[in-house]
C-alpha cells in the first residue's frame, strides 16, 4: 500500500496530462463497474492521507486522485518486476553454462520449457545431440541455418530434420583425401538415433593437385583418364551407414552441381570402386528401404552389381535408378531382383531398355505379388516389350501404376492393353503419353475402358488419339473416380452409388 | 432419411386438414366420437405415408432427398466437381510441359539415332574411298621406286603429292564437318538449355498461376457454398417466420375469442354474485338471530362449566400433591432400590470371581491328582516288574539252593552207603545191596510241568499236521495228552489257518513283507504269531480258549443269530469259567464261513478283555509253588539208612571202641618199652664217655677204678 501513493504523487508532479488521461479511463471503467461501486466507497474513506492530498491537488479532482489510486493498486506487476524469482534466477543460470554444465532431466517439466525456450542455438551438438528432444529447440536451430525447411520430408520431427540436413550437408562438401573423415565420424554417436535418411544430389572429387598443368593433355589421352579412375573415388558411405542404426531412405547422386565452366566428364564419374562400396553398404544396411542413385551414370555392369547386392534384401520397398544408362542387361537384373526381393516400387524411368530387357521385366512381373508402381519412362521398349508387359498384366494381381510414356509404342501394345483393361482390377493408373498409339489403338483402348471400373488415371497426351475417344474415355475415367469417392466414404454402399452412376456415365 | 419423411407427413396432415375440414372430423371437435373417428383417420393416414414411404424405391428417396437438401448439397457437388476440374485440368496443364519435353527429347533421340547412323555411314564410305586412294598411292610408290629417270620419278612424286594432298584435304574436310557438326551440336546444346530454361520457367510460372488459380478458386468456391448456405438458412428463416407469424396469428385470433367468452362469463358471473349476495344477507341474518340465542343459552352453560371447573381444578391440585409426595417416595425407593442393586451386583461378582477361582483350583488340584495318579500306576507298575523280576529270581536262586543241597545231601547219602556197604562187606562179611528209592533219582526241585507259550504249541499243532498227512490217526492220540482237550489237531490247524488268512491286518506290513520269501509253515507260524501278540494271547489256555470259542460261535450262530447279545454274554460267563464248561462234538469247520472269523475275533477280543483285568493276580499266585512233598522229601533223604542198620552200626561202634581201646593201650605199652630201651642206651654211651676221658688218668683215684670194680 505504501508505494502506490508516492507513485502516484510523482505522477501526478510530473506530468499533469496523465492524470486526466486516466481519468477519462476511470472514468469509463467506472461507469461499467456500476453505480452501485461509486456509492459504497465514498461513505467509508479508508485513509486519512487522502484528504490532504486532494486538497493539494484542488477539491475538484479528488475523487479522480482517489480512483487513480485504486488502480495503480490493483497493478500487479510493480512487485514482481523488481524482485525476479529463484528459480528464474536458477534457470538463467542454468542456460548460461549449459554448455559446461547441462542440467535438464532433473528440472521440472515446466522449468525445463523454460530452460529450453532460451538455450542458444549454436550450442555445440555434443552437449544438446542426446540430451535435448524438445521439438521447438531444434525448430529454432533448423530455422536459424535453413532459410527453408519442409519439415514435412522429415517425418515432421524437426530434431530428426536438423540431424538430416547437417550431415547431408557435411556429406555435400566432403573432399576426399583433404577433409578428415573424423569430421563426419564424429557426428556418428550423436546423430545414429535420429537419421533415418540421407538425401545427397552431389559428391565432390578428390582435388587433384597437378591438375592446372595437365589440363591440356588431358582432352586427347583417353588412357590416362583410365589410369586416374582410382584416384577419383568419392567419399565412402560404409562407415557412416553401419554406424546409422534407423536408417531407411538412401538418394543418392554422384555429381557436382554448379561447376559452371570448370565442367569436365570426371567429375561425373562413377567409379566401380565406388559402385562395389556402395553395393557393400547397402546390402550391410537391413533397415533401409528406400534406395535411389539417379543422374549418376549408372551402367550395366554396375546396375547388375548393385542389384546383386540388393538381392534378398530384408526391408528394401522402393528402387529408383532412373535417369542412368542401363540397358537390358541391367533391366534383366532388376527383374531378378523383382522375384527376390519385396520390392514395391521400382523406377527405370529415363534409361536405356529395350524389348529384351522388358520382357525379362514382364516375365518378372507375371509372377510378382509385391510390386505396386513400375516406372519405365523414356526407355525404348516398343511394341514387342509393350504386349510382353500387357500379357504380364494378364496374370499379376498386385501393380496398381504403370508409367510406359516415351516408349514408341503403337496399336498392337494398345489392343493387348484394352484386352488388359477390360479384365484387370487393381490397375488405377496408367501412363502412355508420348506413344504412337493411333486412331485405331485410341479406339480400341476406349473399348476396353468402358468395362473398367477400376482405372483412375490414363494418360493419353500426345499420342495421336482421336480426340473423341480421348474424351470419352476421361469421361470414363471421371465416372471411376466418382465411384472410387462413393466407395470410400461409404463402403458399405458399395453397390447401389455404383448402380446409381451407371446409367448416368454414358449420358454425361 | 427421416427429417424429410417426417416433413412430407406433415405436409400430407396439413394437407388433409385443408382438404377435410368442412366434411372430415377435427381433433379439437367437442364431440368426443368425432375426436376419437379424427384420431383414427389420422393414424390410418399416418400408415398410409409410411407404407408409401416403405413401398417407394431408394432411388425415388434419394432423389426426392437430393431436392430436399438442394441448394447447399448442390452447391456442394457443383463446387466438388469444378475443383477437382479444376486440378486436373491444373496438372495437366502443368505436366504438359514435361510431356512435351519428353516428346521432344524423343524425337531428339530418334534425330540423333539417324544422325548418328549418317555419320556411321559416312565415315564407313569415307574410310573406304580412303583406303582405296591410299592404296592407290601405295602401288604407285611402288612403281616410282622402278622408275629409273628423275623426270618422271619427279613428276610421279608430283602426282603423288598430289594425291596425298587431296586424301588429306579431304580427311581435313571431314574432319571440319564432323567440327562444324560439333559446333552445331553445341549450339543445339546451348538452345536446349534455354529452352529447357524457359521450360522450367514457364512451368513454375504455370504452377505459380495454378496455385493462385486454386487459391482463388478455391475461395469462390468456398464463399459460394458458404453463399448457398447463407441463402438456404434466409429462405429456412422466412419460412420459419412465416409459419412462426401465421401461428401467431392464429394464436391472437384464438386469445380475442378466449376474453370475448371471458367477457360474457364475467357478466353473467356478477350477475350471479349479485343474486347470491342478496339471498346471503337474508339468510345471515335469520343465522344471526339464532345464532345469538344460542350464544346466550351457551354463556348460561359456560358459567355452569367454569364452577364444575372450579371445582374440579381444586380437586385436581390436591391430587396433584398426594401424587407429587407419592413420587417422591417411589423415587426414595427407587434410590434404595438402586443401591441394594448395586450392591448385590458387587456380591454376584464377588461370587462369580470366587466360584472362577474355586474352579480353577480344583481344575489344578485335579490335575496334580490325575498326576499323581498316573504316577503311582507307573510306580506300581515298575513295582510289578520288579517284582517279577524278584520272584524269576528267587525261583531262580531257590532252584540253585535247592540242587545245591540235594547235591550235599546226596552226597552225604551216599557216604553213607559206602560206609554202609564196607560195614556190611568187610566188618559183617554179609552181602550189600544198595537201596533204591525214587527221591535219589530225582533232581532239582519237585514241581509240575511247565506251561508251553503259544509259540511252542502253534509248532506243534502245525508240525503235527503236517506229519498228519503221513500217519492220521496214531500221532493224534499223543499230540495233546497233556491237555484235556475236545478239538482235533486238524480243526485247531484249520481255524488257525483261517485265523490267519482272514486277519492279515493284525500283521504289520512290514513283517509281511519280511515273510514273503519264507516257506509256508513258518510264513503260518510267524503270521500267527504276530496275530496272537495283536490280540493279547499269551499262552496256553488263551489259544485253546479261542479254538474253543470259535467252535462255540459256530454252533450257536449257524442255527440262529438272532440273540447276539445274549450269546455274547453266555460266551464270557463260559470264558471266564474256562475249559469246564461243556463242549460239543466239534463240528466240521468248513461250516466257519471266512466273512464271519472278523465277528468272531471282536467278540473274543471283548470277551478277553474283561478276564484280562484281574488274571494279573491270578498269574502272581500261579508262581508260587506248593512246598508240601518238599518236607518229605527231604525227610526221605533224611532216613535213607534204616533204623535197624543204625542199632547194628551203634553196637558195632561199641565194640569196636572197645577194641579200639586196647590197641591204644598196647600201642602206648609198645611206645613205653621202646623210650626205656633208648633211655638205656644213651646212659650206657654217658658212662663210656666219662669212663674214657683224661681227667680220670690224672685223678689220684680214678673214678674208672672205682667202678671198675663194680662195672666189671
Amino acid at each position: 500500500m505504501l508505494p502506490a501513493p508516492s507513485m502516484q504523487e510523482t505522477q501526478t508532479i510530473e506530468s499533469p496530462s496523465i492524470p486526466s488521461r486516466s481519468s477519462t479511463s476511470t472514468q469509463d471503467r467506472s461507469s461499467t463497474a456500476g453505480q452501485t461501486s461509486s456509492t459504497a466507497p465514498q461513505p467509508s474513506k479508508p485513509t486519512p492521507i487522502i484528504p490532504p492530498l486532494a486538497k493539494s491537488t484542488g477539491p475538484g479532482s479528488g475523487s479522480v486522485v482517489r480512483r487513480m489510486r485504486r488502480i495503480i493498486a490493483e497493478d500487479a506487476e510493480w512487485s514482481l518486476a523488481i524482485v525476479p524469482l529463484l528459480t528464474e534466477l536458477c534457470i538463467q543460470h542454468i542456460v548460461k553454462n549449459f554448455q559446461n554444465n547441462p542440467i535438464l532431466k532433473q528440472l521440472l517439466p515446466e522449468h525445463q520449457k523454460k530452460v529450453l525456450n532460451h538455450l542458444s542455438p549454436d550450442l555445440p551438438l555434443a552437449v544438446t545431440a542426446n540430451l535435448i528432444d524438445d521439438e521447438s529447440y531444434w525448430r529454432r536451430c533448423c530455422t536459424q541455418r535453413w532459410p527453408v525447411c519442409h519439415v514435412d520430408n522429415h517425418g515432421g520431427s524437426w530434431k530428426r530434420m536438423f540431424f538430416e540436413l547437417h550431415l547431408e550437408n557435411l556429406l555435400k562438401h566432403f573432399i576426399p583425401n583433404t577433409t578428415d573423415p573424423a569430421v563426419i565420424l564424429n557426428l556418428l554417436p550423436l546423430c545414429r538415433n535420429y537419421v533415418r535418411a540421407i538425401r545427397v544430389d552431389q559428391f565432390l572429387p578428390p582435388v587433384q593437385l597437378p591438375a592446372p598443368p595437365r589440363g591440356g593433355d588431358q582432352s586427347d589421352s583417353g588412357s590416362e583418364g583410365e589410369m586416374e579412375e582410382p584416384a577419383m573415388d568419392h567419399y565412402q558411405l560404409d562407415n557412416l551407414v553401419a554406424g546409422l542404426s534407423h536408417l531407411e531412405e538412401l538418394d543418392l547422386v554422384y555429381g557436382v552441381k554448379d561447376c559452371g565452366m570448370n565442367f569436365e566428364w570426371n567429375l561425373f564419374l562413377f567409379t566401380y570402386r565406388d559402385c562395389h562400396s556402395l553395393a557393400a553398404t547397402v546390402k550391410a544396411c537391413h533397415t533401409l528401404k528406400i534406395f535411389r542413385l539417379t543422374r549418376s551414370k549408372v551402367d550395366d555392369d554396375k546396375a547388375r552389381i548393385l542389384i546383386r547386392s540388393l538381392l534378398d534384401h530384408p526391408a528394401l520397398e522402393e528402387l529408383d535408378l532412373s535417369h542412368n544408362l542401363i540397358g537390358d542387361r541391367g533391366a534383366r537384373a532388376a527383374a531378378k531382383l523383382l522375384s527376390h526381393s519385396r520390392l514395391r516400387v521400382l523406377n527405370l524411368a529415363n534409361n536405356q531398355v529395350r524389348a529384351p530387357g522388358a520382357h525379362s521385366l514382364a516375365h518378372a512381373l507375371g509372377h510378382n505379388s509385391n510390386l505396386i508402381s513400375l516406372n519405365l519412362r523414356l526407355n525404348c521398349i516398343e511394341d514387342e516389350g509393350g504386349q510382353a508387359l500387357a500379357h504380364a498384366l494378364h496374370t499379376n494381381k498386385c501393380l496398381t501404376t504403370l508409367h510406359l510414356g516415351g516408349n514408341e509404342l503403337s496399336e498392337p501394345t494398345a489392343t493387348l492393353l484394352s484386352q488388359v483393361l477390360t479384365i484387370n482390377t487393381t490397375l488405377t493408373s496408367i501412363n502412355l503419353s508420348c506413344n504412337h498409339i493411333g486412331l485405331d489403338g485410341g479406339k480400341q483402348l476406349l473399348e476396353g475402358m468402358s468395362d473398367n471400373k477400376t482405372l483412375l488415371e490414363f494418360d493419353l497426351r500426345l499420342s495421336d488419339i482421336a480426340q473423341e475417344s480421348e474424351y470419352l474415355i476421361g469421361q470414363a475415367l471421371c465416372a471411376n473416380r466418382e465411384a472410387a469417392r462413393q466407395r470410400a466414404l461409404n463402403p458399405s454402399h458399395l453397390m447401389s452409388p455404383v448402380t446409381a452412376k451407371g446409367p448416368e456415365s454414358p449420358v454425361g | 432419411m427421416n427429417p424429410p419423411g417426417s416433413l412430407g407427413v406433415l405436409e400430407e396432415k396439413e394437407e388433409e386438414h385443408l382438404a377435410t375440414p368442412i366434411l372430415g372430423p377435427s381433433v379439437h371437435s367437442d364431440n368426443p366420437q368425432e375426436r376419437i373417428q379424427a384420431r383414427r383417420l389420422r393414424i390410418a393416414a399416418r400408415l398410409e405415408a409410411r407404407r408409401r414411404e416403405a413401398l417407394g424405391e431408394y432411388l425415388d428417396g434419394k432423389k426426392e432427398s437430393e431436392e430436399d437438401q438442394s441448394k447447399s448439397y448442390k452447391q456442394k457437388e457443383e463446387s466438388r466437381l469444378k475443383l477437382a476440374k479444376l486440378l486436373l485440368c491444373g496438372t495437366e496443364l502443368v505436366t504438359n510441359i514435361q510431356v512435351a519435353a519428353d516428346i521432344r527429347e524423343i524425337h531428339r533421340r530418334i534425330e540423333e539415332e539417324e544422325i548418328k547412323r549418317q555419320r556411321l555411314e559416312k565415315l564407313e564410305n569415307e574410310v573406304k574411298t580412303s583406303q582405296d586412294k591410299f592404296d592407290e598411292i601405295t602401288i604407285k610408290w611402288e612403281e616410282g621406286k622402278q622408275r629409273r629417270i628423275p623426270q618422271e620419278l619427279w613428276e610421279m612424286l608430283n602426282a603423288q603429292q598430289v594425291h596425298c594432298a587431296g586424301l588429306i584435304e579431304d580427311k581435313n574436310k571431314l574432319i571440319s564437318e564432323l567440327q562444324q557438326e560439333l559446333k552445331m551440336k553445341d549450339d543445339q546444346y546451348v538452345k536446349d538449355l534455354k529452352k529447357q530454361s524457359d521450360d522450367i520457367c514457364l512451368l513454375l510460372e504455370r504452377m505459380e498461376e495454378q496455385v493462385k488459380n486454386v487459391m482463388k478458386t478455391f475461395r469462390q468456391e468456398l464463399q459460394n457454398i458458404e453463399k448457398a448456405f447463407e441463402v438456404e438458412r434466409q429462405e429456412l428463416l422466412t419460412s420459419n417466420k412465416k409459419k412462426w407469424e401465421r401461428a401467431l396469428q392464429a394464436h391472437n385470433a384464438k386469445e380475442l375469442e378466449y376474453l370475448m367468452n371471458r367477457i360474457k362469463k364475467v357478466e353473467d358471473y356478477e350477475k350471479q354474485l349479485n343474486k347470491q349476495r342478496v339471498w346471503d344477507c337474508e339468510e345471515y341474518n335469520t343465522i344471526k338471530i339464532k345464532l345469538e340465542q344460542d350464544v346466550q343459552i351457551l354463556e348460561q352453560q359456560l358459567q355452569q362449566m367454569k364452577a364444575t371447573y372450579q371445582l374440579n381444578q381444586e380437586k385436581l391440585e390436591y391430587n396433584f400433591q398426594v401424587l407429587k409426595k407419592r413420587d417422591e417416595e417411589s423415587t426414595v425407593i427407587k434410590s434404595q432400590q438402586k443401591r441394594k442393586i448395586n450392591r448385590l451386583h458387587d456380591v454376584l461378582n464377588n461370587l462369580r470371581s470366587k466360584y472362577n477361582k474355586q474352579v480353577k483350583q480344583f481344575q489344578e488340584e485335579n490335575q496334580s491328582l490325575t498326576l499323581d495318579y498316573k504316577r503311582l500306576v507307573l510306580q506300581f507298575k515298575e513295582l510289578q516288574k520288579a517284582m517279577r523280576h524278584f520272584a524269576l529270581i528267587d525261583d531262580k536262586q531257590f532252584r540253585e539252593i535247592w540242587l545245591m543241597n540235594e547235591e550235599e545231601a546226596k552226597d552225604l547219602i551216599n557216604r553213607a552207603f559206602d560206609v554202609d556197604r564196607i560195614i556190611n562187606t568187610h566188618h559183617l562179611g554179609l552181602p550189600w545191596m544198595a537201596p533204591n528209592f525214587w527221591f535219589l533219582k530225582n533232581v532239582g526241585p519237585i514241581s509240575q510241568r511247565q506251561q508251553k507259550s503259544t509259540t511252542q504249541i502253534l509248532e506243534e499243532v502245525l508240525m503235527e499236521a503236517e506229519e498228519e498227512g503221513a500217519d492220521q490217526d496214531s500221532s493224534e492220540s499223543e499230540s495233546y495228552l497233556d491237555l484235556p482237550k475236545q478239538v482235533s489237531a486238524r480243526t485247531t490247524r484249520k481255524i488257525l489257518m483261517l485265523l490267519c488268512d482272514e486277519s492279515g491286518f493284525l500283521i504289520e506290513s512290514k513283517l509281511l513283507s519280511l515273510l514273503l520269501p519264507l516257506e509256508r509253515s513258518e510264513c503260518y507260524l510267524l503270521r500267527l504269531d504276530a496275530v496272537f501278540s495283536a490280540l493279547g494271547i499269551e499262552n496256553e489256555d488263551d489259544l485253546y480258549k479261542l479254538v474253543n470259542f470259535f467252535l462255540k460261535y459256530q454252533t450257536h450262530h449257524s442255527p440262529s443269530s438272532q440273540e447276539p447279545l445274549d450269546l455274547r454274554a453266555e460266551k464270557e460267563g463260559s470264558l471266564v469259567d474256562g475249559k469246564s464248561q461243556e463242549k460239543e462234538p466239534p463240528p466240521s469247520p468248513k461250516l466257519i464261513h471266512p466273512n464271519d472269523v472278523l465277528k468272531i475275533l471282536e467278540a473274543f477280543v471283548m470277551g478277553l478283555r474283561k478276564p484280562r483285568d484281574f488274571w494279573v493276580p491270578v498269574k502272581l499266585l500261579k508262581v508260587v509253588r506248593d512246598d508240601s512233598k518238599d518236607s518229605e522229601y527231604w525227610e526221605a533223604l533224611t532216613t535213607v539208612i534204616p533204623a535197624t542198620t543204625q542199632n547194628l552200626w551203634d553196637a558195632l561202634y561199641t565194640a569196636l571202641e572197645k577194641y579200639h581201646l586196647v590197641l591204644t593201650q598196647r600201642a602206648e605199652l609198645l611206645i613205653e618199652n621202646d623210650s626205656l630201651e633208648r633211655q638205656n642206651t644213651e646212659l650206657q654211651q654217658l658212662l663210656q664217655q666219662y669212663l674214657d676221658t683224661k681227667i680220670n688218668s690224672e685223678l689220684q683215684v680214678p673214678p674208672t677204678q672205682v667202678f671198675r670194680v663194680p662195672t666189671k
